[in-house]
């Protein structure tokens, strides 16, 4: 009997709670009172996952299935998220490997010669050959790469990009020019958040910075309340206009997955677990992990952390039409992630873990560390933010992990330049954006070596902007200083000093909201 | 560096210590407690206990240790183990039930190997809540945890059969209050059907007066305690589980009945069918334990002198 | 039925006294001569008696106390073991009893009196006193001075128990079952404040803010005319409450004796080796903890022909300070019918002050004991002031 997420407001009978902090985490004795948000228990995963994948392509939603759409002679072009999902990393066989093999056993069938595999990773950075084979499978790997039909989407390059038009707002639609000319494009998901899946897979996975730049900018994420609720967000708004588009030209497939929230594997499961109930061994695991990870020098504890891989159930596939798939996953997503919370809160605190979307396999520089608290933790709701408008959120990370020039080169600059003159997200976008998203350097590493996009560090500041409007103070517990006054932020040593700090905004005795997760959870703040 | 790892190793335990309650129960913050998960039944799993290992265990410490305290405390008298001669195979015993004597009774009374492949069901909530009463009582007398309170018997059982082990059920499922015979379950009968295993049906005497429900050790002076067991019960050829039940009660009363008069006598009153109930006389309750509590007497014959 | 029931078992008492107070797991676990049975439901089988579905039954000192060997042997010819605790019982009426209809919902006045046990009333009794009776151990039912104490009549601490018609008071309706549950200790408050002899503007002293203490404030605020009321509280949750019950000031144990003194405007003395004391002092103090500590404070807080009234079971203390100055040393226990003790109790649990807190009652099922028992010891930390068990939640 799994149980539903829960508010816990801590009395005298609570014991010290967990919070992620990079790569470690620590026990925090937060103020009685604080309301903490505990997300729901892992839900039911479906009996046999390759019957359920069967049954998905076989009797998909709104749609002839899938061995109707194939034909002999066929141009199929297979889209999938890449490695940005899910976190942390899923347990070989990944999900979205299976799926592409039974979707290619079907061609197979149908005598389809003419396949392309594409990892839709838009102006994320290119995967190695490595991780492509832990997605899609040794067998497909195996089978495609060499031939260079598997393969990772390039924006930036003009021979391989189709412009579609325009939608009603004026905002240019360029996809992959293979997708666009296929007679079928098939789209593997795997939808962590609400934020994922829809329209936004082809319409962003597969688009070039010109269409992006529509969408990814701070005036629309302002507006966005949050991205993780795509009625209310006006980046799903352009990313919907988008896929219409595509989809009056494009036939496509769309195949959603969600999973459980099995994160973290023995024997860490203790982290997963709610505090008052871990026993003698979770306790004696707890200790021993924090005095191993004091120990472990950096690197050890880098290995540490990004070698967890989570052992997901598969909780639903659906597959068909874009949009009523959408609806089903999104419905599922919510059943595993939702909480319902009332009230707004004065302060907001969030432990912000080793691992984001865009640091698989990499470090954690303070801007992703930002992104990942001020854009994703803090969106994290469906109504209203669950800290009110002038309210103070406190983040736990060292920010001291530095900046990997293999994978975050224009981060550096990024960083040392553009927040060196300006942190306000709606001034460094017209004075700076065009410059990095064009500098010929920066777009020779995005296509040749594995780094993300010239521009992305951008987006990752437009993701905080909706946070930097609404909040009236940041302040990061345990951070570095000089990380945290260069992003515009404060640090403090603990909690209680971090209050101290915030009591000028919110008063000596403000109400508290933490947020217990990872696993991820949806506040619906009423 | 070091110095610090260890204040902070400290503190972290002190933290630990603190936080959940070190040497005192933990409690769950009052806000959590409607999501307090239910009780789990804590049935220790016993596989172990039927390994070639725990069988060596286990005949040491019945030959060495339960047989020589048992027999000094009760004397038996076993009747009929000519049947099992010519059965093979596991069968299922099904025993009226008196007292925890019962147990120790079937298994010293059976053939060695027989005993060595005989496990006896024991209510799961009563014998396997603490890891030491499971092993404990796994090993003395080879108990397999049933759930009594289901009115169905967890998987174990059938599993148990198929390996080739034999069962000693007490249909009943709990010890007589006044010692006479009470409602048979069906859970005997549902496995016979089920694997398709012979019922040897068992009737003993005594138990209840050598130590009834409550007493923890057997009463003083070597109490008679007979034991018998009867021709085997085949389900037949589409018999239904409700049909073969009653077939055991009724053969658990005969071999009673054969117990206390004769085996002829016993056959001529089962076929006019009056074979005395074995739940006993409907009289006031002392008058039941009353007569629960007379040893069974052997040797009806025997002139007894009178201590000069 | 399932029920809790403590049995005989003299190496458990031995092992709680000597290692209770270090390892304290110990006393809710292998040393807790108690355990979850499944009994026959308790009858009595004598006019005026009925059964009754106990809805919840709280956890008081006086159970724990027994629970970890620390009470006085001295009890030990007034109860009959095995017996099911718990004597602080709101109920419903399972059969009709005399005038009360089955279904009442009822709390029991657990004092079993000549009434219950159908004797002729002794002296006490024919007065009103009831809590005096000197027939507890004989008559209808086994030795045992009140329901929760006796073989026959079973206890709180289980679903069922019976209970004589003279022992039961119909709850009136609008209150909660968790305020019917405080009217009994509430009851034992109301009679400790009229015990305490307080006079027009007598200042009290009140050392103690667990459910005992902070109910005696309130009797004592309500119902007599005390002046300044002075509480003495450990915990944070404990000094909000007795302000709302009523108390003037509450002070944490250190300080006590130095407020005093000043309020009062009394020497203080400091003797060697011994605790310090007050010539001069409050006119009532009330040890509502029975701890050395507690009771020598009240003692040597007192002014000369005050009088200390003993709360709850008193442990051996120095009463050098009793004979000195020549105090009246009162013992309270339980509540008598004559002073309509649980009619009074009735309208103080409907206060606003007592509702908020009953709401803070901490309910577990009884297959949870261990736990609830740990709770209720460490009430005071844990920020609870009663801890019951609800047999429904089973």
């Amino acid at each position: 009997m799994t149980r539903p997420g829960f508010v816990l407001e801590v009395d005298d009978r609570t014991p010290p709670l967990l919070v992620h902090e990079g790569l470690g985490f620590r026990l925090e004795e937060f103020p009685l009172g604080t309301r903490v948000i505990y997300p729901p228990e892992p839900v039911a995963t479906v009996p046999d996952v390759d019957q359920a994948i069967r049954e998905a392509l076989l009797n998909p939603v709104d749609s002839e299935p899938l061995p109707e759409l194939l034909f002999a002679g066929m141009k199929l072009t297979i889209a999938f998220d890449d490695l940005s999902l899910p976190l942390p990393t899923m347990k070989a066989p990944d999900i979205r490997g299976r799926i592409i093999e039974q979707v290619l056993e079907m061609a197979a069938a149908a005598g389809v010669d003419d396949v392309e595999l594409i990892a839709a990773l838009a102006l994320h950075r290119r995967m190695t050959a490595d991780e492509l084979r832990h997605v899609v499978g040794e067998r497909v790997f195996r089978s495609f790469y060499p031939q260079g039909k598997l393969y990772n989407f390039d924006a930036e390059d003009p021979a391989n990009l189709a412009h579609l038009g325009t939608t009603e707002k004026g905002e240019d639609v360029e996809i992959s020019k293979r997708a666009a000319e296929s007679d079928l494009l098939v789209y593997v998901n795997v939808n962590l958040v609400a934020m994922d899946g829809g329209h936004k897979s082809v319409g962003v996975g597969l688009a070039s910075y010109k269409s992006i730049k529509h969408h990814h900018n701070a005036k629309t994420m302002v507006h966005s309340r949050s991205f993780m609720d795509h009625k209310h967000s006006e980046m799903h708004s352009s990313a919907w206009r988008m896929g219409r588009l595509i989809g009056e030209s494009v036939k496509v497939f769309q195949i959603e997955t969600t999973l459980d929230n099995n994160v973290f594997g023995k024997p860490y499961d203790f982290l997963m677990k709610r505090e008052w109930e871990w026993s003698v061994k979770d306790q004696a695991a707890m200790l021993g992990m924090r005095r191993g990870l004091a120990l472990a020098p950096q690197k050890l504890r880098h290995k540490l952390f990004h070698d967890l891989r989570g052992a997901y159930g598969l909780t639903g596939i659906n597959a068909g039409a874009v949009e009523p798939v959408h609806e089903r996953t999104v419905r599922k997503v919510h059943e595993q992630q939702r909480v319902k919370i009332e009230g707004q809160a004065d302060v907001m605190v969030m432990g912000v873990p080793y691992l984001g979307p865009y640091n698989v396999n990499s470090t954690m520089n303070p801007i992703l560390a930002a992104c990942m608290g001020l854009g994703y933790y803090f969106n994290s709701y469906l109504g209203q933010p669950v800290v009110r408008e002038g309210g103070v959120a406190i983040l736990y990370h060292p920010l001291d992990e530095g900046f990997n020039t293999l994978h975050h080169p224009s981060y550096v600059d990024f960083y040392e330049e553009v927040l060196a003159e300006s942190t306000d997200p709606h001034v460094i976008g017209p004075k700076f954006e065009e410059q990095f998203a064009t500098d010929p350097w920066y777009i020779h590493l995005y296509r040749t070596s594995n780094a993300y996009h010239g521009v992305h560090p951008f987006y990752m500041w437009y993701w905080i902007a909706h946070a930097l409007d609404h909040l009236g103070d940041v302040i990061w517990v345990g951070g570095d200083r000089r990380a945290a006054s260069r992003m515009g932020f404060r640090a403090a040593s603990t909690l209680q000093d971090a209050l101290e700090m915030a009591s000028g905004a919110v008063g000596t005795s403000p109400s508290i909201t933490y947020l217990h997760n990872p696993p991820h959870l949806l506040a619906d703040v009423r | 560096m070091v110095g610090s790892f260890w204040k902070d190793t400290v503190e972290d335990v002190r933290r630990a210590k603190r936080g959940w309650r070190w040497g005192h129960r933990a409690q769950v913050p009052r806000s959590a407690e409607p999501f307090v998960p239910p009780p789990s039944r804590n049935v220790y799993p016993n596989d172990w206990s039927r390994t070639p290992a725990a069988m060596v265990a286990r005949e040491f410490a019945q030959k060495v240790g339960l047989e020589p305290v048992f027999r000094s405390q009760v004397r038996t008298r076993v009747e009929g183990l000519d049947t099992l001669a010519r059965l093979s195979g596991p069968v299922i015993f099904a025993a009226n039930h008196a007292s925890h004597l019962d147990t120790p009774l079937l298994l010293l009374s059976l053939p060695d190997e027989w005993r060595r492949r005989t496990a006896v069901a024991a209510a799961a909530d009563y014998f396997f809540d603490t890891w030491w009463r499971a092993v404990g009582s796994s090993l003395l007398f080879n108990t397999l945890p049933i759930d009594r309170r289901g009115g169905t018997m967890s998987a174990t059982p059938g599993e148990v059969l198929r390996d080739g082990w034999s069962l000693v059920i007490f249909p009943e499922g709990t010890r007589s209050k006044d010692g006479w015979v009470g409602q048979f379950r069906m859970g005997a009968a549902y496995l016979a059907v089920e694997q398709g295993v012979p019922v040897v049906p068992v009737a003993h005497r005594g138990t209840f007066a050598a130590m009834p429900r409550g007493a923890g050790w057997p009463a003083r002076g070597r109490r008679q305690l007979t034991v018998r067991f009867g021709d085997p019960l085949v389900p037949a050829e589409g018999e239904s589980v409700r049909q073969f039940a009653p077939r055991i009660r009724d053969a658990v009363a005969r071999l009673l009945d054969e117990e206390q008069t004769d085996w002829y006598a016993a056959l001529r009153r089962s076929v006019s069918g009056e074979t005395p109930d074995p739940s006993g006389p409907d009289v006031a309750q002392w008058r039941r334990v009353w007569a629960s509590t007379q040893s069974p007497d052997v040797e009806p014959g025997k002139i007894r002198a009178w201590r000069g | 039925m399932l029920a809790l029931e403590m049995f005989r078992s003299v190496p458990k008492t031995m092992i709680g006294k000597a290692a209770g107070g270090r390892i304290p797991m110990l006393l809710t676990g292998l040393a807790a001569p108690l355990r979850l049975v499944t009994l026959d439901t308790p009858r009595v089988e004598k006019p005026g008696w009925a059964r009754l579905k106990v809805r919840m039954s709280g956890i008081c000192g006086s159970d724990l106390g027994m629970l970890s060997g620390k009470t006085s042997l001295y009890f030990s010819a007034v109860v009959s073991l095995p017996f099911v605790p718990g004597h602080e019982v709101v109920g419903e009426l399972l059969d009709d009893c005399e005038d009360l209809a089955a279904g009442t919902r009822v709390v029991v006045d657990p004092v079993l009196t000549c009434a219950a046990r159908g004797v002729e009333p002794c002296e006490a009794c024919r007065r009103g006193e009831t809590n005096r009776c000197s027939r507890i151990t004989v008559g209808d039912v086994s030795p045992g001075l009140q329901t929760g104490f006796c073989h026959d009549t079973g206890g709180g601490w289980s679903q069922q128990l019976t209970a004589h018609r003279s022992q039961l008071h119909p709850v009136p309706e609008g209150l909660s079952d968790e305020q019917a549950l405080l009217m009994e200790p509430v009851a034992c408050a109301v009679h400790t404040a009229l015990r305490a002899g307080v006079r027009d503007g007598d200042r009290v002293l009140v050392s103690g803010a667990g459910a005992v203490g902070l109910f005696a404030t309130l009797a004592l605020r309500e119902l007599t005319d005390a002046g300044e009321i002075l509480v003495v509280a450990k915990h944070g949750h404990q000094r909000e409450l007795a302000l709302e019950f009523g108390a003037t000031e509450v002070v944490a144990p250190k300080e006590t004796l130095r407020r005093v003194r000043r309020t009062t405007g009394a020497f203080q003395l400091e003797p060697v080796y011994s605790s310090p004391y007050l010539l001069g002092g409050v006119d009532v103090a009330l040890d509502a903890v029975g701890s050395k500590q507690s009771l020598e404070t009240c003692l040597h807080a007192t002014r000369a022909g005050g009088r200390v009234v003993l709360s709850g079971m008193p442990a051996a203390a120095d009463l050098s300070a009793a004979w000195f100055r020549e105090l009246d040393v009162v013992g309270t226990y339980a509540s008598a019918r004559g002073e309509d003790a649980f009619g009074k109790a009735a309208d103080l649990v409907a206060h606003d002050a007592v509702a908020r807190m009953s709401k803070t009652v901490a309910a577990y099922p009884l297959h949870r004991w261990r736990e609830a028992l740990d709770h209720a010891h460490s009430a005071g930390r844990l920020g609870t002031v009663k801890v019951a068990f609800d047999p429904r939640l089973s």
